[in-house]
């Protein structure tokens, strides 16, 4: 035995003082935000997590490979099961409330991945941002596992377990820190700047450089200073791309650039230019106003997409349906609501904070909650469990 | 503006999710699903899974089975029934939102028939194995189980051969319809592994595409 014990810890001195868990975990970090905006899969199923026994938790994640890492790095240290259900490669929160994420994926991997032999205990924790698109009592009701919400952040989950499974406010809540920010500037910057290099290859190849500069400093300019503008910004109104231009509001933004290209067109006629130099500056102008006018609300996770109808949504709250269980509080991850534990009442403390991702209305078990529209369409918890949103933001109801 | 178009050919998956399949399988599908339905008799209980717009639940109704079909898509179930309605095929036919995990709902022996056309490419290795023992469990002894579906071809050349033909058509459809497909690998012996008989199996000239007939086997699978 001590023979055996020497190697081994001769390789964990090495592997403690350069630390390639930890470079490998940094690699995957910045290749995947590179490539943040596509689908990256990996192998769904159980992973052991330390050296877990029959009464250890069992955590649920989406297979986004980035999410697995990160989930997996933050449960170092601990002995417990993770799951990785079948979300086709897209983040939690995007494919809960798209549709990709859902009952039957959850049930899947609970039923097939064997974990059912391993473990007495029957209560699975999942990313609260699942709420949207996986149903609790549908879980329990097929399977008999009892679905607890984890906290926002797998990052809180050491903290959450040291809580007894209980959230604080601060769990529950989406955060859109320095670091987040960074890594939406470089999502949108990387493919950006790779697209207009391939457009720039035939028309104007010096410019790739110049180009791609441009783009990087927006996009990291955008979202850096977002603390500074955040306080004027609403889901209904206001946005991100009006700050600058918007595309919604009369394009506005296409006016300016016309009268810019307009001049330059008379400005090159007068001081005889080449078409050739008025296309270059018309193709490069008119990508910086794209990105000025690119509706960005809903890669922030406060704001609900410029894009989407739901975004006039509002939540209500039929009072008498109400037994104040408080699973809307555990889920909102804006923490909307104030339940009274002594009188269970709910009430919307925070209705402006609201964006309307659903999931307080999926999860009531007494359908108290609903979505109305400006025009006093009352969404039903029904419609808003079974259809959920595309990418434009819309529930496909009918089939053309 | 090419990501609006994007997204609008993503909002309506179900209605080109055929189209891209036959995109996918060279148009042959039909042909396929013909050949397999033909082994199904009247009268018999048939179960369809992953029955998507119901292609092989609704040739399996024509010929008189009562078939039920399950998939998770329940858009793409709401075609398969509008099609059962428009053949008067609406009384044999049952169309249920259900994934393959939810098959411990279904009675012991209690089918004649089990079928499933390009489903299985998209399990996981449990999924598949836990799919193939249930069917196991719910089929009648000597019951059949009927499966059309992409594998990965056994033989190297082939491999590559396939991998090489099967690309642009991947591509064109994931463009256009945004499905893909993960063939099989050793499905054949998979089901073998998991307590059947294999009675025909017939591979495309690529070896990329497989139709299997096989029989509930008296002894148990290795998978127990």
């Amino acid at each position: 035995m001590a023979k055996k014990a020497k190697p081994e810890k001769a390789k964990k001195g090495i592997s403690k003082i350069y630390d390639f868990g930890y470079l490998r975990y940094i690699f995957i970090n910045i290749i995947e935000t590179l490539l943040r905006m596509f689908p990256l899969l990996c192998k769904t199923g159980l992973i052991k997590i330390g050296n877990p026994d029959r009464t250890s938790p069992v955590f649920l994640t989406c297979n986004y490979h980035l999410t697995v890492e990160r989930v997996k790095r933050a449960l170092r240290g601990m002995d417990c099961y993770l799951l990785v259900a079948n979300s086709r490669g897209i983040n939690v929160w995007c494919a809960s409330t798209g549709g990709h994420l859902t009952n039957h994926d959850v049930i899947s991997v609970l039923k097939t991945s064997g974990i059912e032999d391993l473990v007495d205990h029957r209560n699975v924790i999942l990313p609260q941002l699942a709420a949207t698109g996986v149903e609790s009592k549908v879980i329990k009701e097929k399977t008999g596992w009892n679905v607890i919400w984890g906290p926002v952040y797998s990052e809180d989950i050491p903290a959450f377990i040291e809580n007894k499974l209980k959230k604080t406010p601060e769990m529950r809540e989406v955060k859109f820190p320095l670091l987040q920010r960074i890594e939406m500037a470089i999502a949108w910057a990387f493919p950006i700047s790779i697209l207009s290099a391939l457009i720039m290859i035939p028309l104007w190849p010096e410019m790739i450089f110049p180009t791609a500069f441009t783009i990087w400093s927006l996009s990291f300019f955008i979202f850096l200073t977002f603390p500074l503008y955040s306080r004027w910004l609403s889901s209904e109104g206001r946005r991100i791309g009006f700050i600058f231009f918007d595309f919604g509001k009369g394009g506005f933004q296409l006016i300016l650039w016309g009268i810019v290209m307009l001049c330059l067109i008379i400005y090159s006629l007068l001081a005889g230019l080449t078409l050739e130099f008025v296309l270059r500056w018309a193709v490069l102008s008119f990508i910086i106003v794209l990105i000025l006018s690119m509706d960005l609300m809903g890669s922030t996770p406060l704001y609900k997409s410029g894009l989407h109808k739901d975004r006039f949504l509002e939540v209500f709250l039929d009072v008498e349906r109400c037994r104040g269980v408080a699973l809307c509080e555990q889920v909102c991850p804006r923490n909307c609501y104030r339940v009274n534990r002594e009188l269970h009442t709910t009430t919307i403390v925070r209705a402006e904070k609201c964006v309307r991702c659903g999931a307080c209305i999926v999860q009531c078990p007494f359908d108290a909650l609903y979505f109305k529209s400006p025009e006093d369409e009352i969404i039903t918890p029904e419609i808003v469990r079974r259809f959920k949103l595309n990418l434009m933001g819309k529930r496909v109801i009918k089939i053309e | 503006m090419s990501t609006y178009i994007l997204m609008r050919i993503l909002e309506s998956i179900p209605s080109r999710y055929d189209r891209g399949i036959r995109i996918l399988t060279l148009g042959k599908l039909d042909e396929v699903y013909d050949r397999l339905t033909s082994h199904i008799k009247k009268g018999q209980r048939v179960l369809d899974v992953g029955c998507g717009t119901g292609a092989l639940a609704l040739r399996a109704a024509k010929k008189g089975a009562k078939v039920k079909g399950i998939d998770i898509n329940s858009r793409m179930l709401e075609i398969a029934e509008r099609k059962a309605k428009e053949l008067n095929l609406n009384e044999n036919t049952e169309f249920i939102e259900m994934g393959v995990a939810e098959l411990g709902e279904e009675k012991d022996e209690s089918y004649d028939v089990v079928m499933s056309g390009l489903c299985f490419s998209e399990l996981s290795d449990d999924e598949l194995e836990f799919t193939l023992k249930e069917i196991r469990r719910i089929l009648r002894n000597g019951g059949m189980l009927l499966v059309a579906d992409e594998v990965v071809p056994e033989s190297n050349v082939k491999r590559i051969v396939s991998w090489i033909v099967r690309f642009p058509f991947v591509l064109i459809a994931y463009i256009l319809t945004q499905t893909t497909t993960k063939p099989v690998r050793n499905l054949k012996e998979k089901i073998e592994r998991a307590g059947f008989k294999i009675e025909l199996a017939r591979w495309n000239k690529l070896g990329n595409f497989v139709e299997i007939l096989a029989r509930k086997a008296e002894q148990e699978g290795k998978y127990g």
